[in-house]
């Protein structure tokens, strides 16, 4: 077609999705969907065929693109102008319960032409434990509401037995009724720009820019897979809930110009609510496909044709109904995220072309921590930590990982200020910096995550509760590449002393200073009253390359920033340290017989 | 000119190019006066600009200046400084335990903001710019306030003590001092820098509660960091100006421009660097509002277009919008600041075919000045902007630049069909037409969506166009939006500077408390009263009183457990009364519900105030622009010419009429389509609209 | 004529060998792992690591048995067996 045309036009519906995004923004207006951009909007064909993906939670676009699909079958004959659905069930489509898709159909002089789609995570769903992560679920039927597809507007209007209905189930309604309106706000201005857009250009060229972007993404990504050569490359990731051991396996294949994602090997669900369904395995696995191969294409339906997903039923990576799931986007979502990474991370390390986008896993396992209680004004309060919105960067092969840096799938987030949470919850932090030793050895090391403690403060109830889903703290996540170390691993700590005192007055700048007795946890619900503190530290990127080829110089700086140890120095990139300078003589001759070591332990099976 | 009493207003404005220079005296034309800027010496610049003016008044620099009542100045030193990272060896205090902070950038934000969606999508290539200060210079302070300013943990003076003696020893020259809080509660940041001065007194520091007292640590240190990072730069640099024209016989007053779009005396800018950040697009934007105030126009959407960057803003209702997260070189800083959105697309932009997908794209990469353009003939083999202007009949080869130098269309007709029409498959002619398509309707896209961030109506808005390239592209993507019509001014190339003799005095104080909607009203004269106090002061110090005085009251309202916050301004009188109150609760409501949409008003969570502002200000003499009689629409004797160009609604190149701007009379009619040459630019009229040139030697299409 | 086959290896004459000193490992195509020199580490005694870390998972490091160049490392429990990563044709 036209190049000028379509150049016009694409660049226009890039801003579509940017507009219905602002509009998601604004309305919501909650530190979630604003700091943690934990919200997606894309752009469907009439039929479902993913248009265009907007730089949002990238879990989502192949999730969003299913709910679309699922729609179109189970409302067959009944959608008409106006329309707005919604759907939520993650076995029909969804990653969990708390993350609503609004599906809204675009109409041009009576004939369906498009879909929109987007997504938040409301403030509540109506699960057992409030916020919408679950751990103490046994399964889906106690994650709160659930739909798998129903009609909220009809034809303009809004149904409003069926709203009244949805916020009869929910914590905090008037949250949730405000995160619906800006999720209908949201597909109500991208069907206007779409409209106006169909209305500028007709309808025969909007549909031919359609199918071209969608078979041009396609064309480009076989180009990019035929690059690279054949082979197989596998990656595996652990993790730990209550003690019980949980493994994702996964082999990527690539043939010719396709990929194929075999997940076989993988351990059976699990009965906490860590499971993925198949979407959401889908979804985790692109998430990282988009930015990580796709940087330069169009994020669409042609991106997924060349792929293909194998994952047994009856796995973490595609549980069965009932299993509970409503934590599956911090827990095996995130596995399968990482495998994805790592794979694709080997492959474009195959081809010195690709050296340069090649990356070690980035944060690797959120630590969702959603505090709820009464605030210190008195009123109702729920919210995630969003540290966990702050990640922390893989290494690349020109560079150190971004320290505290984000995270592959969600591009653009960030986190809250200390200030601002203070000012909205009941605590006071200690301390939140970055944590020393946490970034995955390298020549080029990952990036820092980071560590917090925070205790009550000026508490009406003396202090709050917390939900607490951090699944693994028993092993890495964040994989190295090329021989680079993992990051260090997350953890969580519950300080406490069995007095109530609400003027707490300590200062302490480490976990090991606070005064009380301290307790590992990771899952279910706990307090932070009283004297409580709770740590959190969270998991560095992985590292690039081997650790004896970093730079001794960096090594030294890294020290003096206190960033890793002088032990780290020492054990893993071999650099003696003498005050702040380097001992080159030592260092070359512990750099040696490290060498020599590994040689000795000769391996084989 | 030998009328000794006569006195002038004299306005520099240094950008990043060049030295623009306004003198005004009333009942006189207005003198424009253009030299390149000399960074990092731009004293040079301002003495060539001024003299530009000068000569063409058959006065010297010295005569100019002495018969000159007021100096009005903005410069772009502070962003060069930062920019060319050629700022002072920072340290910064914070408070023990946050000592990351300004290195970890709330996290990933540092590392995407300021991208472009296209590099945000390419994730691995990302990083945040190497920041100001090293962490080896940062020490923790013990010491805490709590979030109602509450000091829960005193300032530990002897650890202090030694931090700054350690910072000193590691060769710092500033310190910036930011603590938890400190915007409730300045005491240990106070205490902070009185040790710092005992110790040293020659060490240049800056505190956040001064500098930036808002929430959000993460955002006040790093504008604590980059006012200490730039801090001697500043002063000394309007130190040497004064002396400069001091010994060039000046003896009046000399003002610097603020990125809020106000002046400030010289003494009291020298202390705030972060003040001047952009101050250039924000005299831009006061130039355009005074011009609106002119034309009797309250709702303007303003733009440029230069070299390298296509730029936006929007006056609503005579209010100019501020920034929310203003950035300098991907550095966050929190200050009141005009907003000012841009792409990069100007008039070097370069023209560039998409690798894997064959698309032409435009910008966001730019060939300057050197080697410009291919037409320049400088050396430059990529095809831009210009050059497509050039080859779609726009501009004319033989008159750029008032016929100071010549385009080389040839040159330009070659590369762009190798490099791009023959890739595309098209004629030059076709390819340079879809160029200037896709360039304007990215355009469009830009304001459309800035509009829409801010709930507005392009159709509502009259449009004005500044800049060298803006009036070629203007009246297309002006039609497209539907705006109601486009001026483009008659001081366009030297927009900012004008904006410059059209400010005022302006400081800005604020307060920031959380109180509940609606509150008791004795909480008010405690936060309205000390500001008062002293914005009163100053500006009787500065010569304001009485009627030359406004304070304009504002207040940041927010519905509870929301993001969003609305500075609203206070239109009830003070002290304030239960009915001003709720107006202003009302007026919130109507402010937040047009800016973010309908249903997103959030009564039942129930309303917050968080931050109390004055904006006071001392009225300076404007120039008063004096209208000239018309001489009817026959522009006739303003045809210098006739030549093909390309027509957008005919997709066509059409035989047209090409003008001469010094030759058109106020009142002139122009029937599109139809090139203006003028000294510094070109305008192009499109099919079926009508120019007209007003009383002010503007020139307005209005589009039909 | 070598062809590249990660960061660390290279395929040469029908071998997978290090790209740092040419040294076959392995016959192209199969299992390279096998034929490097391998050392483990224990997460838990790598500093950075807590004591909620499992006592068991390990770092396995493999090395180039001529020069001993780290090829790659890979996060894994004592029994499960290594990753396989393999280049079928170019």
């Amino acid at each position: 077609m036209d190049p000028i045309t379509f150049s016009i036009i694409r660049h226009r519906l890039y801003r579509v999705v940017e507009e219905a995004v602002i509009t998601l923004k604004h309305v919501s207006g909650s530190a979630i969907t604003n700091e943690g951009h934990d919200l997606m909007v894309s752009l469907y064909e009439a039929d479902g065929t993913l248009l265009l993906g907007g730089v949002g939670f990238l879990h989502h676009l192949t999730s969003a693109a299913e709910a679309c699909k699922s729609i179109i079958r189970r409302f067959e004959g009944d959608v008409h102008e106006g329309d707005l659905f919604l759907l939520n069930d993650p076995f029909t489509a969804a990653l969990h319960t708390s993350d609503i898709y609004l599906v809204s159909p675009i109409h041009y002089k009576g004939e369906l032409i498009a879909w929109s789609a987007c997504f938040v995570h409301v403030y509540d769903i109506g699960a057992m434990n409030p916020g919408g992560f679950a751990p103490e679920a046994q399964d889906v039927f106690s994650e709160g509401f659930s739909s798998p597809g129903l009609k909220l507007v009809d034809r303009g209007n809004l149904r409003q037995d069926v709203w009244d209905t949805l916020l009869n189930m929910v914590r905090g309604p008037e949250m949730v009724a405000l995160d619906l309106r800006s999720m209908i706000a949201c597909n109500n201005v991208a069907k206007d720009r779409m409209i106006s857009l169909v209305e500028k250009y007709g309808l025969p060229t909007f549909q031919e820019t359609c199918k071209t972007l969608v078979a041009q993404s396609e064309v480009q990504l076989r180009e990019r897979l035929r690059e690279f050569p054949d082979g197989s490359w596998e990656s595996r990731q652990y993790f730990d809930v209550k003690g019980e051991v949980y493994k994702v396996l996964l082999k990527m294949t690539k043939k010719d110009d396709e990929l194929i994602f075999d997940f076989t090997g993988s351990s059976p669900q699990s009965k906490y609510s860590v499971n993925c369904t198949k979407w959401a395995s889908l979804g985790g696995l692109f998430a990282p496909l988009f930015p990580l191969l796709c940087y330069d294409i169009t994020w669409n339906e042609g991106v997924i044709r060349p792929i293909t997903v194998i994952a047994p039923e009856g796995s973490i990576v595609n549980c069965t109904k009932p299993s509970p799931v409503s934590v599956a986007t911090v827990g095996a979502i995130q596995s399968v995220n990482n495998a994805a990474c790592t794979t694709i991370g080997k492959m474009l390390a195959s081809h010195e072309k690709y050296d340069d986008q090649t990356s070690a896993v980035w944060h690797a396992n959120h630590f969702a921590v959603f505090m709820f209680g009464k605030n210190q004004k008195g009123g109702d309060a729920i919210g995630i930590l969003t540290e966990t919105f702050a990640g922390s960067g893989g290494a690349r092969t020109f560079a150190d990982g971004v320290d505290i840096g984000g995270e592959i799938p969600n591009p653009i987030s960030r986190m809250a200020n200390v200030e601002t949470v203070e000012a909205m919850f009941p605590v006071r932090y200690l301390f939140r910096r970055r944590l020393q030793d946490s970034g995955g050895g390298g020549e080029f090391r990952g990036g820092t995550g980071g560590e917090l403690a925070l205790v009550p403060h000026d508490a009406p109830d003396g202090g709050l509760h917390y939900v607490l889903s951090g699944k693994g703290s028993q092993f890495p996540q964040s994989e190295g590449l090329a021989g680079g170390n993992p990051g260090a691993i997350n953890d969580y700590v519950w300080v406490h002393s069995p007095e109530s005192d609400h003027g707490h007055n300590c200062f302490s700048q480490s976990l090991s200073s606070i005064p009380g007795e301290k307790e590992a946890i990771s899952w279910g619900v706990f307090p932070l009253m009283g004297k409580d503190a709770l740590y959190v530290r969270w998991n560095g990127g992985g590292g690039v390359g081997d650790p004896l080829d970093r730079e001794p110089a960096s090594v030294v700086i890294d020290v003096i920033n206190e960033v890793i140890s002088p032990e780290a120095a020492r054990e893993i990139f071999g650099v003696e340290i003498q005050g702040e300078k380097i001992d080159a003589a030592k260092t070359e001759k512990l750099r040696k017989s490290i060498r020599e070591e590994r040689l000795l332990s000769k391996g084989g099976k | 000119m030998s009328d000794g009493a006569k006195t002038y207003l004299v306005a520099t404005d240094v950008g990043g190019t060049c030295t623009d220079t306004v003198v005004f005296a009333v009942g006189e034309p207005v003198i424009l006066g253009k030299a390149l800027s000399t960074p990092p010496d731009f004293a040079h610049g301002v003495l060539d600009s001024i003299k530009s003016a000068a000569d063409q008044m058959n006065l010297t620099v010295e005569e100019l200046l002495a018969r000159t009542s007021l100096f009005v100045h903005g410069s772009t030193v502070v962003d060069n400084a930062i920019l060319t990272r050629d700022g002072a060896n920072v340290g910064l205090l914070t408070t023990e335990g946050f000592e990351d902070t300004l290195l970890v950038t709330r996290g990933g934000y540092g590392r995407w903001a300021g991208l472009t969606e296209e590099r945000m999508k390419n994730m691995v290539k990302t990083d945040r710019a190497a920041p100001l200060v090293e962490r080896n210079l940062i020490a923790g302070i013990p010491e805490r306030s709590d979030y109602k300013g509450a000091i829960i943990r005193e300032l530990d003076e002897e650890a202090t003590r030694a931090a700054i003696k350690r910072l000193i020893g590691e060769g710092v020259d500033a310190i910036a001092i930011s603590f938890l809080w400190s915007f409730y509660n300045q005491k240990n940041e106070l205490r902070a820098q009185e040790l710092v001065k005992e110790i040293d007194p020659s060490i240049y520091t800056s505190i956040s509660s001064h500098i930036a007292p808002t929430p959000g640590e993460y955002e006040r240190t790093s504008t604590t960091v980059i006012n200490a990072y730039a801090g001697d730069i500043a002063r000394n640099y309007i130190e040497n100006l004064a002396d400069l024209l001091q010994k060039n016989r000046y003896a009046g007053p000399v003002m610097i421009m603020q990125g809020y779009g106000g002046l400030l005396l010289a003494s009291e800018a020298a202390d705030r660097a972060i003040g001047m950040l952009e101050c250039g697009p924000a005299a831009g934007v006061i130039g355009s509002k005074a011009l609106g105030e002119l034309l009797n126009q309250k709702d303007v959407i303003a733009t440029d277009m230069g070299g390298t960057t296509f730029k936006v803003s929007v006056i609503q209702g005579g209010q100019i919008e501020y920034a929310r997260e203003p950035m300098i070189d991907r550095f966050h800083y929190t200050q009141p600041k005009i907003e000012v959105v841009s792409i990069g697309a100007g008039g070097g932009s370069i023209v560039w075919i998409e690798e894997g997908t064959n698309i032409p794209r435009v910008g966001p990469r730019s060939a300057g000045s050197r080697p410009g353009p291919v037409c320049y003939g400088l050396g430059g083999d990529e095809p831009t902007l210009t050059d497509v202007f050039m080859l779609i009949g726009y501009m004319d080869p033989n008159i750029f630049l008032g016929g100071s130098m010549s385009l080389d269309k040839e040159a330009a007709r070659k590369v762009f069909d190798t490099k791009i029409a023959k890739p595309l498959g098209l004629s030059v002619e076709e390819a340079a037409y879809g160029i200037f398509r896709i360039a304007t309707a990215q355009i469009t896209d830009l304001i459309r969506e800035i509009t829409v961030e801010r709930g507005l109506d392009p159709r509502d808005f009259v449009m004005h166009a500044f800049g060298g390239s803006c009036g070629m592209v203007s009246s297309t993507f002006g039609a497209e939006l539907g705006v109601k019509k486009i001026v483009i001014p008659y001081t366009a190339s030297v927009n900012c500077a004008f904006g410059l003799i059209s400010a005022d005095i302006v400081h800005e104080y604020s307060v920031v408390k959380t109180l509940p909607m609606p509150a008791s009203l004795s909480e008010f004269p405690p936060l309205f009263e000390p500001m008062k106090e002293k914005a009163l002061k100053a500006l009787a110090d500065e010569g304001f009183t009485g009627d030359k005085v406004i304070l304009d009251w504002s207040v940041d309202l927010r519905y509870s457990r929301q993001v969003h916050e609305v500075t609203t301004p206070l239109k009830a009188n003070l002290p304030l009364t239960d009915e001003g109150l709720e107006r202003l609760s009302n007026d919130f409501e109507t402010l937040y519900e047009r800016k973010y949409g309908k249903g997103s008003a959030f009564r039942e969570a129930g309303i917050e105030m968080t931050q109390f502002r004055l904006t006071a200000r001392g009225l300076m003499s404007h120039p008063d622009m004096s209208p000239s009689p018309t001489s009817g629409e026959d522009s006739s004797k303003a045809v210098v010419g006739r030549r093909e160009i390309f027509v957008e609604a005919r997709s066509a190149m059409v035989e047209s009429d090409i003008y001469d701007f010094t030759l058109l009379k106020t009142g002139n009619l122009i029937l599109g389509p139809a090139v203006i040459h003028t000294p510094i630019t070109t305008i192009v009229v499109q099919d079926k609209q009508r120019a007209v040139m007003d009383e002010y030697r503007n020139i307005v299409i209005e589009l039909g | 004529m070598s062809t590249r086959q990660s960061r660390t290896l290279i395929i040469e004459n029908g071998s997978t060998c290090c790209a740092e000193c040419k040294k076959a490992i392995a016959p192209a195509g199969t299992s390279w792992k096998s034929g490097a020199a391998l050392s483990r580490t224990k997460v838990i005694d790598i500093p950075g690591s807590t004591s909620s870390t499992h006592p068991d998972v390990e770092i396995r490091h493999f090395s180039c048995p001529a020069c001993g160049a780290l090829l790659d490392s890979e996060t894994a429990l004592p029994e499960d067996p290594f990753l396989d990563d393999i280049l079928t044709n170019k």
